[in-house]
């Protein structure tokens, strides 16, 4: 798996290369939903797996914020 | 241009010219003088000028309404009712301080009843049973948190440094938390790299299953009136091996690493990795273990703790997750991600999720949405009565066992970008709500209705 994440990685830094798109060619990139994060109205259910998922990061939940033990 | 008007001007001998040119020089001169003063006032303007990190100052509310259920609630030992519902309520308020600085204040409560947790003391009314609520001081709680957080924008935009503090407190736990980052961007913004460091620093306020209070250190046993105003049934002699933890303290460490990259102009991605390393009480002190070689006690149905889970006092977690967002046609968006976990306590983990925002028109958009999540068990798990009281470490706590879930979800948002509805000096920006709902391959479900308003001030 850490070697298709390390492929994944040089992919993508290869292609970083290939491609620059102008300020006013970002249009499309910056609509509300291509935002590369969860959405604020996702917060909730993001608290609620952080609470019920091991696989917890360090900023919510079980592991900082919270005990998350309920 | 300023220092060529200057010397410009000194290279004139002012002994060859006569009065009246003398008095044309001195002219010129406080005319170049004040271009120069004004040409050099519009360059600071121009240097000066920049587009503001935030326009005006915004608020977001959020609110939630949770319930779960299952049959595995840890607080019995991998048995009885996970019934829980809540209700959570958020404010953010961004607010522009200057032209590169925006501070964040994010405070939220949540309040919880939870039938599982009721059971920490099932024997407060009626017959006590963990597939029922009880009606004790740990059926509900309140959960508050406050943070701060401020940023700065370097003048061409290319650098963002943040420092984050939040506190947060509920009935038997208190958390405070530091943290920063640092983001770069270059490559005419088409690539982002970004590092992060957060430190937790949270408290535990210990309480342990009713029945395992008399056997702390100054405790009466089974004299105690607990076992006087109940019959223990079964194992009559109820002897738990329980010794109280000592440190409280659990500290998180984590690092994060971020890549983002445009790779079209209607394409891109990000990677990120991340390290956590946490210390101190991992364990959850009101979770009770039933051991297979240990004979069993009842009160009324309930079975009376062996002992309380017990977790090692270190953990490493590293996640690396990805993110691809393609902007398909003016009406359609893919969202997707990924992230594999994987932590020194044997759970192996693969989230992956999609997201098809359709916009139906300029003010209207829906999302449908799946996620997938999977992970193994913990190295110290095993179901009800299937624990040895000879492990060192043991929990039933189904939350990290071996298992599937599958989440489905429908949102709705209503943008309007001129704000048009106000509130006092607030105009809504936007309205979003979504519906979530989550099954385990276990007994364990929840469903969530989330809505979201954004303001904007005038």
């Amino acid at each position: 798996m850490i070697r298709k994440m390390l492929s994944i990685s040089i992919l993508i830094l290869g292609m970083s290369s290939c491609v620059v798109v102008k300020e006013y060619e970002k249009i499309n990139l910056n609509d509300p939903d291509m935002v590369l994060g969860d959405k604020k109205v996702d917060r909730n259910v993001a608290t609620a797996h952080s609470y019920r998922e091991a696989a917890v990061g360090a900023n919510g939940g079980k592991t900082g914020g919270g005990c998350g033990c309920n | 241009m300023e220092v060529k008007l200057e010397a410009a001007v000194a290279v004139i001998n002012l002994k060859n010219l006569n009065k009246n040119n003398k008095a044309t020089l001195v002219t010129v001169f406080l005319m170049l003088f004040t271009a120069t003063g004004v040409i050099a006032q519009v360059q600071d303007s121009i240097q000066v000028y920049k587009k503001r990190v935030l326009e005006t100052a915004e608020v977001d509310f959020l609110t939630s309404y949770y319930s779960q259920d299952g049959d595995n609630a840890a607080v019995s030992g991998g048995i009885g009712t996970e019934e829980l519902t809540d209700i959570t309520a958020t404010f953010i308020v961004a607010i522009p301080l200057n032209d590169d600085d925006v501070l964040t204040i994010d405070a939220g409560v949540s309040a919880y009843t939870s039938a599982s947790s009721s059971n920490v003391g099932p024997f407060d009314d009626g017959p006590a049973s963990p597939f029922q609520a009880s009606s004790g001081a740990s059926s509900g709680d309140l959960w508050a948190s406050v943070s701060g957080n401020y940023s700065h924008s370097s003048d061409d935009r290319n650098q963002i440094w943040s420092g984050k503090a939040s506190v947060s407190s509920e009935y038997d736990y208190f958390s405070l938390g530091l943290g920063g980052s640092y983001t770069r961007l270059f490559n005419e913004k088409n690539t982002e790299i970004s590092i992060n460091a957060n430190i937790f620093l949270d408290t535990w306020k210990t309480i342990y299953p009713t029945e395992l209070r008399p056997f702390e250190a100054n405790g009466n046993g089974l004299s105690d009136d607990l076992f006087i105003r109940n019959t223990i049934t079964g194992n009559t002699n109820y002897a738990p091996s329980f010794n109280e933890i000592s440190d409280k303290g659990r500290n998180s460490y984590s690092v994060g690493l971020g890549f983002s990259q445009i790779l079209h102009k209607n394409v891109q991605g990000s990677l990120s990795l991340d390290v956590i390393q946490q210390e101190g009480l991992l364990s959850t002190p009101f979770q009770r273990v039933y051991f297979s070689d240990v004979a069993d006690s009842f009160i009324d149905q309930f079975q009376l703790a062996d002992d309380i889970e017990r977790l090692p006092d270190s953990r490493t977690k590293v996640a690396l997750g990805g993110r691809l967002n393609w902007y398909l046609t003016e009406r359609l968006v893919l969202r997707t991600s990924y992230r594999y976990y994987f932590d020194n306590w044997g759970i192996n983990s693969h989230t992956a999720s999609v997201e098809l925002p359709i916009k139906l028109s300029d003010k209207f958009t829906i999302y449908p949405s799946y996620r997938f999540y999977n992970q193994t068990a913990a190295d110290y798990f095993a179901p009800y009565e299937q624990h040895l009281s000879t492990a060192e470490f043991y929990t039933s706590d189904y939350d990290l066992s071996e298992y599937s879930a599958n989440q489905f979800g429908f949102g709705v948002s209503y943008t309007d970008i001129f704000a048009k509805l106000h509130i006092s000096k607030f105009g809504l920006k936007s309205v979003d709500l979504k519906f979530s709902q989550y099954d385990r391959d276990t007994t364990f479900n929840f469903s969530m209705i989330s809505a979201g308003l954004k303001f904007v001030s005038d």
